[in-house]
């Protein structure tokens, strides 16, 4: 089982080769729906040192749910949102993949393509271990990986109790499963901080 | 002259102080996480912080800063990019 620990050199994350391997993934999913850096649809010139210098004349409120929550309108009236979102929605999202790619590459330092674990063998690889853990990095990937499992699950208040009562065989428990791991492994970590 | 004082004092509290920053529960959030995005954003003690998340929690929302437009929109967007769900609009009570 995956934890954060508090050395004299800093915090370090002690991962298995699966858990390794989940949370690459999802980080690769994430920066795949951000967009991965290419804004470029929403400037009226692909010159790069254009965009910029400009803002882009419109940015229409995402519609999948999940970019949805990572943001937000800030307004409730239409017109101020969208003029919000003209204004800041770039640097939000390059910033959530600024942390998400930093997450990645201290990741990639572990994870061994070449072993297919599957999920249920993980302990068969051992605990691999990231050092030089920024916790402020990681606590803001793991919460947008969290929001993010959060919309596709559609996680309210109860959802703790309903995921006890699902059946084993259910295929959105392994889901539910990585969501409150998620959740455990952030926990964990604000604590590691005092 | 302190009728004038008083109404200068409030145009001065409607020019400066009138937007606020609210955020709103959410199932996701962790409690201890939006403790520590309040201190790291707004310099919060933790008793403050901690007192700001349980307003959010038990009456879903909570006003966290207020000052001119400008300002809340920058407290806004440092939100959103922290993961929490938050909006402003003019201060109502004043």
């Amino acid at each position: 089982m995956s934890n954060f620990v508090k050395e004299d050199s800093g915090v370090t994350l002690f991962v298995t080769q699966t858990e390794a391997q989940i949370l690459i993934n999802l980080v690769e999913q994430l920066l795949e729906l951000l967009g991965e850096g290419d804004f470029f649809h929403h400037y009226d010139t692909n010159d790069p040192l254009a965009q910029m210098l400009t803002v882009p004349t419109e940015i229409a409120a995402p519609e999948d749910p999940v970019l949805k929550r990572l943001l937000p309108n800030a307004y409730s009236d239409p017109e101020a949102a969208s003029d919000f979102r003209r204004f800041t929605e770039p640097e939000i999202r390059g910033n959530k993949q600024r942390i998400l790619r930093r997450v990645r590459q201290q990741l990639s330092i572990i994870v061994d393509y070449s072993i297919d674990t599957g999920v249920e063998n993980s302990s068969d690889f051992g605990i691999d271990s990231i050092t030089g853990i920024d916790p402020d990095i990681w606590l803001l990937a793991l919460n947008d990986l969290r929001l993010a499992l959060g919309v596709r699950l559609d996680v309210d208040s109860e959802s703790y109790e309903k995921f006890d009562l699902l059946p084993d065989e259910d295929p959105i428990k392994p889901t539910f499963a990585v969501y409150f791991w998620l959740g455990w492994l952030q926990e964990n970590l604000l604590s590691v901080l005092g | 002259m302190s009728t004038a004082t008083e109404s200068d004092l409030s145009i001065s509290q409607l020019v400066d102080r009138p937007w606020v920053a609210i955020v709103w529960d959410d199932p996701v959030n962790l409690m201890s996480y939006v403790t520590y995005v309040f201190i790291k954003l707004f310099g919060f003690s933790q008793e403050k912080a901690h007192e700001l998340m349980m307003k959010v929690h038990n009456e879903g929302k909570a006003v966290v800063s207020s000052g001119s437009r400008e300002e809340m929109e920058r407290d806004v967007q440092r939100l959103h990019e922290n993961g929490l769900w938050a909006t402003l609009q003019r201060d109502d009570k004043i």
